[in-house]
């Protein structure tokens, strides 16, 4: 079996946006792809983050289960989740930005509003079937995403 | 048959963090005399510094279970399971499809000592699953207690395996002598978790362990000063 790799990138605050990406990556798994999970730095100052409990106590149970996505994260994989809050993505932004040679041509997974972003840095998004707002969506639309990924690289491979 | 693995023959690593001595290959540690032994996969002897711990990772068609020697070990998943693993608890984990984890030393001050077994599943594609639950104490003293195991049904509550294999903890105070029978066909690796035994008149101390085979039975002692503590695995 073609072996693919899944860089799983996601913004979070209180949980909701890793809990789509976790859903995503077990598609993943499901899928027989190698994972890497990494969380996106917030961009607020700490003082802000404080002030909102559910936000700080997040945050340091994900400083620790989560390291930020490194450039040679995005070099190794073949598919990238990308997930983040409807209501910010300036994290996700930036990091598309800052990651856009690398990540270019790259099939992506989105799980948020910011699809035109990442088709914009070269990004080639796929196509959910359904609304991927809810885990089990964003579960299977990760696994067919893998299996096209590997379908394609497979055929790639094979070919004379 | 009984073949020893002692203690400062296994990979090694001090990475700061993580003191992690592995039984067989694991990760970087590749060694092909020691891929295993039958469904036995993983068997890693870790230490884990105040607050750290291993991030957020995948796992898929493992059987893994947790032993916790001393301190807490915290650990949350993808199913939304948190829970705070302690000693004298068995937690046991089917991956089954997929399962995301992370798991970390719960305390900021204590070091946490852990084995982490795998053991390769009968069946792939399982729904994943997570079982975790406390046993008392003298459950284990100078006897068995049954950890995992196939059985729907198990003489005691222990977490339930997809493979034909069970897991036994057992602490042997100086003297204390247990004989268990070895079904024909079948295997075991004992490891000797903390203290001395002595298997089948061989001496284990703490980190070694023994692949046992075409025995008919183990004849499990405690010895030294305070005994031990030991794991059997009975495999097919």
């Amino acid at each position: 079996m073609t072996a693919i790799n899944v860089l799983i990138v996601f913004y979070s605050r209180r949980g909701k946006s890793e809990a789509l990406a976790l859903a995503a990556g077990v598609g993943a798994i499901q899928a027989r792809a190698n994972v890497r999970l990494r969380r996106l730095p917030d961009l607020a100052d700490p003082e802000t983050i404080q002030s909102d409990a559910a936000w700080s106590e997040n945050v340091e149970r994900m400083s620790k289960d989560y390291i930020a996505p490194r450039e040679e994260d995005a070099q190794w994989a073949d598919v990238l989740i990308l997930s983040a809050p409807p209501d910010r993505t300036e994290e996700m932004e930036q990091y598309l930005d800052s990651a856009r040679d690398v990540i270019q041509g790259r099939t992506g997974v989105v799980l948020g509003t910011f699809a035109a972003k990442a088709a914009v840095v070269g990004v080639t998004v796929a196509l959910p079937t359904d609304d991927a707002g809810d885990a089990a969506a964003a579960t299977a639309y990760a696994r067919r995403t893998v299996e096209a990924v590997r379908a394609a690289k497979t055929g790639a491979a094979g070919a004379p | 048959m009984i073949t020893i693995r002692r203690s400062e023959e296994r990979g090694h690593f001090d990475r700061g963090w993580l003191n992690t001595y592995h039984t067989f290959s694991f990760g970087s540690y590749s060694d092909q005399a020691h891929a295993g032994f039958r469904a036995l996969h993983v068997l890693n002897d870790d230490r884990i510094a105040p607050g750290r711990g291993f991030g957020a990772h995948g796992h898929r068609d493992m059987e893994i279970f947790t032993y916790v020697l001393e301190g807490g070990l915290a650990h949350n998943d993808s199913t939304g399971e948190r829970h705070v693993l302690k000693p004298n608890e068995i937690q046991a984990m089917s991956a089954g499809t997929g399962v995301i984890h992370s798991e970390f030393n719960a305390s900021q001050t204590e070091p946490v000592h852990l084995l982490q077994i795998w053991i390769l599943p009968a069946a792939e594609d399982v729904p994943p699953r997570y079982q975790q639950f406390a046993y008392d104490p003298s459950e284990k003293q100078g006897r068995l207690r049954l950890l995992v195991g196939p059985d729907p049904d198990p003489p005691e509550p222990a977490a339930f395996i997809h493979q034909d294999a069970r897991a036994y903890a057992s602490v042997l105070a100086p003297g204390k002598t247990l004989e268990q029978p070895i079904v024909p066909g079948r295997h075991a690796w004992v490891h000797c978790a903390n203290g001395n035994i002595t298997l089948n008149g061989h001496a284990l101390k703490g980190g070694d362990g023994a692949a046992v085979s075409g025995e008919r039975a183990l004849m499990l002692a405690g010895c030294g000063p305070s005994g031990g503590e030991l794991l059997l695995i009975d495999l097919a």
